[in-house]
């Protein structure tokens, strides 16, 4: 009898919490932050909202405008929306219109110092696109276009958010209420603060350990610059390809210079990014040869941002949910794909389930955990990679596969295939592991390996591969 | 000082870059610019300066009560009568203003009343600045704003001040001329207190001439200024000007200061465009007569503040434009009528006004019992002789430096508003001091200007201004020495401050710091207004985006070392 | 300004009825008309714009595709593949709410359609 009760109680007051935790009409929402997780949390969560009959108030604090140009409304990053990201994008009914896109991407064009080969995304289809994240380098001319992150708040503005034009500086938990405090003074009191700050802000640090017991994302840092090189050029020398660097350079993971209206974005992704890198890849002939008489001209601007390489523990409390680059992304590719799963999956739970720690746990945090074990495993796959970087003989095995996959017909592209999900982030690493140790790749590779690097074979490889673009 | 250099790579140079390759990374500095209030304000008051110690209170960790006792020291420290010239001054700083661009510009002037309603009502004293005493006697003459700043700021130098006034009591022109519907006199009596309060012995009914020659002045004091003001009213130069039943402007409002009475007849013709016209012809109002204001030039003309002739359109003075008075017409004596010429606008003369031109034939007669002339006013120096003179001016350096011991400031040096008169005093007073002191001149705010575009508007809040309360505007003539504009309350006042944009200087909004993936920016841990981080400049990745950011201008492109 | 997915040309064939698929296709500018042969006419099935999709049934099942989508004048066509379509759904099955809530209606349009046609006069057999 008493152990019944007392059951009952239990239940009782646990269905008292989530009922205390969960979102009712009138209910007020925070973003901070109205990057591309900000505008995509509000507008799935006011989706969701609309869907189940919730009136909710969503304010999203931005002080920044993303319509100006150069670094001030620029959300730094090499803005590629991935092919499955604009995917899942047109599956939900949102299309990138022209005047967001910079250019549709139909190829990789791979550089290494044995040679050149380019990977044509089938019947040359457009499916990556190169986005601005602010309106344009700076000194660019005012474009008649917005940025991807001004396009997106737009959606979540038409779905009912508003933007609030102030700078979020600290946030307090008070009684049943996050309070948010900006820096002029203003502040006001919500029933969930969804931190979208991304990390190149100090805004993270100001949450983390006083108001939530959340651990800080892990950060390292990456260099983007942008060179004006005039749309015309640009058609001629880099065309509608993503040019990526595999290049025997101490530290560094990973470059790719990606063209757009009348600006490439050149992305430096590795180890401590530092001038000596910098200068090092910039004196790299496969690197200058992208250029007209291959000088590399001077550039708009450049910045170094940070990046998220290992995920916050644990990116929610009661009340309280990192999404985006924040919490949790998708190592060194896709941050936007991650931002909009992560953004998405903390909407379902807030409307579908509640706001509290637990919620969170149960319906929130799995995303990130999978998130986090595929980055382990895409940790290895750059790591394989990064020795095939540092081995001559056997980047020219992959440049040879490349291109006769390429030249060929054969049905399955293996090494083709894995490349584009590296460079594109489209498929988990997992999924990249297991079609990587398939035997038909393997044999591929190794007998790749040998004909490549056979004495009579590696002169004519190097001729034809030269010609290969 | 930069992670990278971005040098264009060229092929020539494989190994290392070309020397005269450009830097382009943008690093910032942060180097305070000169707002555009303060280069507008003829004092060159620190406006930004008190209104942020106002609006940054929290940051800085002051109470309101603080807040405003340091803003009103920081405001004396060029003007000792804020709540004085907070009535009166037309505010060129406010047409300056960066926030028009945005919405409407602060409210200076009242912010200035308040402050100085504050010091009043709190019994504020001023304070000597820090040093030994002096003992080199200083001798002021003429107490208008001029004098009086001198007196004050020498006064507070601790130098033994002496001002002289030749009337019975102190102020001048404010005192004399300004009607109390603008300025009450127990205003102006409370602020000159404070200054005689900080040790300045004033002399009333000292007038310098035959009685007090300047040699005895000088010989009485190591350095003498000259702040007597331009008191001599000038004349039309027309037939029938000569006799009763015409004033000059100064005439007749210090006759109405005075509390005489005046008899103007019904009809009042009032002849000029300046503040002291528009202050006539409402005085003239108040005696109930019906006035109408002859300007030879149009209304975009005039140099009178635009408020001052709102308001004397409101309580019914009425204005012709482009007539120009040809003779006052008298009959047996009593003024009749004024013959005025039409004129038409012609070419624009040296001021950049257009010039008003006569249409020859164009004549008609004004009726009226009565003429206020109040077209402009001259020094007289005739008890005075040997000044260094220019058409009638005292010649002085920009300074105020007339000769060895000798300075002046104020309408004795050409026409001007009140905060130009303070103005000159205090320049005349730093320059006194320096060179008592063999210091050499203290050099002024040497600031670039704020550009207009490096106030980024969009960062701030649109919020309206709050002008202060005034009575209704049928209340005005039935009580006609009430003063017709009240002060802002304390919530106003801080409502305001707050919309300053504080161009050119720091408000700690925080976003170089939030922005800056470096690190470069440093709170410091004992933040003061317009000061709240450290640059660490060795770490600066040079992207410029804390340039971009920076609302108030602050934070600049530093120049490239080579 | 850039265009992403594939260009195609007025009257030019997007999928083929009969053909064996693996995507489906979302409309980004231009039209489509999704057609099928009954006996020697065209039918057309469905006319297509902006942000419309077609060739969803192969993202569901493996089967030839049932009719024909035609570009109508110049039109810029993105796929989405099953691939991904499949990875989306089993991490947010939320994604196919909007695709569920469309096919409803074209189930409701279609009942519409065939109510209206078993209703009018068969003139054919008599």
């Amino acid at each position: 009898m008493i152990a019944t009760s007392r059951g009952f109680a239990k239940r009782w007051a646990r269905l008292a919490e989530s009922d205390q935790y969960s979102l009712s009409s009138g209910s007020r929402v925070a973003v901070i932050g109205g990057g591309p997780a900000g505008s995509m949390f509000s507008y799935f969560l006011l989706n969701f909202a609309e869907i189940t009959n919730l009136d909710l108030q969503v304010d999203i604090y931005e002080p920044r405008f993303f319509t100006h140009c150069g670094p001030a409304g620029c959300n730094h990053c090499g803005g590629i929306v991935s092919e499955s990201l604009l995917q899942r994008l047109a599956t939900e009914g949102i299309e990138l219109p022209s005047h967001v896109v910079q250019r549709g991407m139909e190829s990789y064009t791979l550089h290494m110092d044995v040679g050149t080969v380019r990977l044509n995304a089938p019947g040359l289809e457009k499916r990556i696109a190169a986005v601005y994240r602010g309106n344009g380098p700076r000194e660019s001319e005012p474009l008649h276009q917005i940025s991807f992150d001004g396009y997106l708040n737009e959606l979540a503005v038409e779905k009912g958010a508003r933007i609030v034009r102030r700078m979020a500086t600290a946030m307090e938990r008070t009684g049943d209420c996050i309070e948010i405090s900006c820096a002029d003074g203003h502040h006001r009191a919500y029933d969930l603060a969804v931190v979208a700050t991304g990390i190149n802000s100090h805004f993270v640090e100001s949450v983390c350990g006083s108001t939530a017991r959340i651990r800080q994302p892990k950060k390292t840092t990456t260099f983007i610059s942008e060179f004006r090189l005039g749309r015309s050029m640009i058609e001629e020398t880099l065309g509608n390809s993503m040019h990526v660097f595999l290049l025997d350079i101490p530290r560094l993971e990973f470059a790719a210079l990606i063209p757009k209206g009348d600006y490439a974005t050149l992305c430096m992704l590795g180890d401590d990014i530092d001038d000596e890198l910098i200068q090092s890849f910039f004196r790299s002939a496969e690197f200058k040869q992208c250029f007209p008489d291959a000088i590399v001209p001077p550039h708009a601007c450049h910045c170094l941002p940070r990046i998220n390489v290992q995920t916050a523990r644990y990116p929610f409390d009661d009340r309280i949910v990192m999404i985006g680059d924040s919490g949790t992304t998708r190592l060194f590719k896709d941050g936007l794909g991650a931002a909009y799963r992560t953004a998405k999956a903390a909407a379902r739970t807030a409307v579908f389930h509640g706001v509290s720690s637990r919620d969170f746990e149960n319906h929130f945090w799995p995303l990130c955990r999978t998130i986090d074990a595929d980055n382990r495993i895409g940790k290895f796959v750059f790591s394989v990679s990064g020795l095939i970087q540092k081995a001559r003989f056997s980047r020219r095995a992959v440049l040879r596969m490349t291109a006769s996959e390429q030249a060929g017909d054969s049905p399955r592209k293996r090494m083709s295939e894995i490349l584009w999900d590296i460079f594109s982030g489209s498929a988990p690493y997992r999924e990249i592991l297991g079609r990587a140790f398939h035997p038909a790749y393997v044999g591929g590779l190794i007998w790749n390996l040998a004909a490549s690097n056979w004495p009579s074979a590696r002169r004519r490889d190097s001729e034809t591969a030269g010609q290969g673009v | 000082m930069k992670l990278w250099d971005r040098r264009p790579q060229t092929s020539r140079s494989e190994t290392d870059p070309a020397p005269d390759a450009p830097d382009f990374s943008i690093c910032p500095e942060q180097l305070q610019k000169a707002p555009p209030c303060q280069l507008h304000c003829p004092n060159s008051g620190d406006i930004r300066g008190w209104l942020g110690i106002i609006a940054q209170r929290e940051k800085t960790g002051l109470s309101l009560e603080e807040a405003y006792d340091r803003a009103w020291r920081r405001l004396v420290e060029f003007n000792p009568m804020p709540a004085t010239i907070g009535r009166i001054c037309p505010h060129p700083c406010e047409t300056a203003c960066t926030r028009s661009d945005k919405d409407e510009p602060i409210s200076i002037n009242a912010m200035e009343r308040f402050l100085g309603d504050w010091g009043l009502q709190r019994g504020l004293r001023f304070t000597p600045l820090d040093g030994p005493g002096r003992d080199e006697s200083v001798g002021v003459i003429g107490s208008g704003p001029a004098g009086i700043s001198f007196a004050y700021q020498m006064a507070r130098r601790k130098y033994p001040v002496t001002l002289y006034e030749r009337s019975t009591s102190p102020g001048g022109m404010l005192r004399n001329e300004i009607p109390s519907y603008r300025l009450p006199v127990d205003v102006l009596e409370r602020e000159i207190e404070k200054i005689v309060d900080l040790g300045v012995d004033l002399q009333l009914g000292m007038d310098v001439g035959p009685g007090l020659s300047l040699e005895v002045l000088r010989q009485r004091h190591r350095l003498l200024f000259l702040g007597m003001g331009a008191q001599h009213a000038r004349g039309l130069g027309i037939p029938g000007e000569e006799g009763a039943g015409v004033w000059s402007g100064i005439e007749f409002l210090r006759l109405k200061k005075e509390g005489r009475q005046v008899s103007l007849g019904s009809r009042v013709a009032v002849i000029g465009g300046g503040n002291t016209a528009i202050d006539s012809a409402r005085s003239a109002r108040r005696e109930g007569a019906e006035v109408r204001l002859l300007y030879r030039r149009s209304r975009d003309e005039m140099p009178a503040a635009d408020q001052e002739i709102e308001d004397a359109i409101t309580e019914g003075v009425s204005f012709e434009f482009l007539v120009a008075p040809l003779q006052i017409i008298r009959d047996d004596q009593q003024v009749r009528a004024v013959e005025v010429q039409q004129m038409a606008l012609g070419d624009p003369d040296a001021t950049g006004r257009r010039k008003p031109v006569a249409m020859t034939g164009d004549t008609r007669r004004v009726d009226v019992d009565a003429v206020i002339v109040a077209v402009s006013q001259d020094p007289e120096f005739d008890a005075i002789p040997g000044l260094p003179l220019d058409h009638g001016w005292l010649k002085a350096g920009d300074d105020g430096r007339l000769g060895a011991g000798l300075w002046a400031g104020g309408d004795d040096r050409g026409l001007g508003i009140a905060s130009l008169a303070i103005s000159q005093g205090r320049h005349a007073a730093e320059a006194a001091d320096a060179e008592l002191r063999g210091s050499g001149a203290t050099p002024g705010s040497e600031d670039a200007a704020t550009a207009r575009d490096q106030v980024k508007t969009d960062f701030y809040q649109p919020r309206l201004a709050v002008h202060p309360p005034r009575r209704p505007e049928e209340a005005w003539l039935s009580d006609p020495d009430a003063e017709i504009t009240g002060t802002l309350t304390s919530e106003e006042a801080q409502y305001e401050a707050d919309r300053c944009l504080s161009c050119g200087l720091c408000i700690g909004c925080e976003q170089c710091w939030m922005y800056c993936n470096a690190g470069g920016f440093v709170r410091l841990s004992q933040a003061e207004t317009g000061t709240y981080y450290a640059l660490l400049t060795d770490i600066c990745e040079g992207c410029g985006k804390c340039i971009e950011v920076c609302p108030t201008g602050f934070l600049s492109p530093r120049p490239s070392e080579n | 300004m850039a265009d992403l997915g594939r260009l195609y040309k007025d009257g030019e064939i997007i999928v083929r009825e009969g053909d064996s698929g693996d995507c489906m296709y979302v409309v980004q500018k231009g039209r489509v008309d999704v057609v099928t042969q009954s006996g020697n006419r065209e039918i057309v099935l469905r006319s297509l714009a902006r942000n419309d999709f077609f060739g969803e049934m192969a993202l569901f099942e493996r089967d030839l595709r049932t009719s024909t989508a035609r570009a109508v004048g110049e039109a810029r066509i993105l796929t989405v593949d099953r691939r991904t379509f499949l990875r989306g759904i089993s991490e947010d099955p939320s994604l196919a709410l909007r695709m569920v809530r469309i096919m409803s209606h074209r189930i409701k349009d279609l009942t519409a359609r065939l109510t209206a046609y078993e209703n009018t006069p068969q003139t054919g057999s008599t």
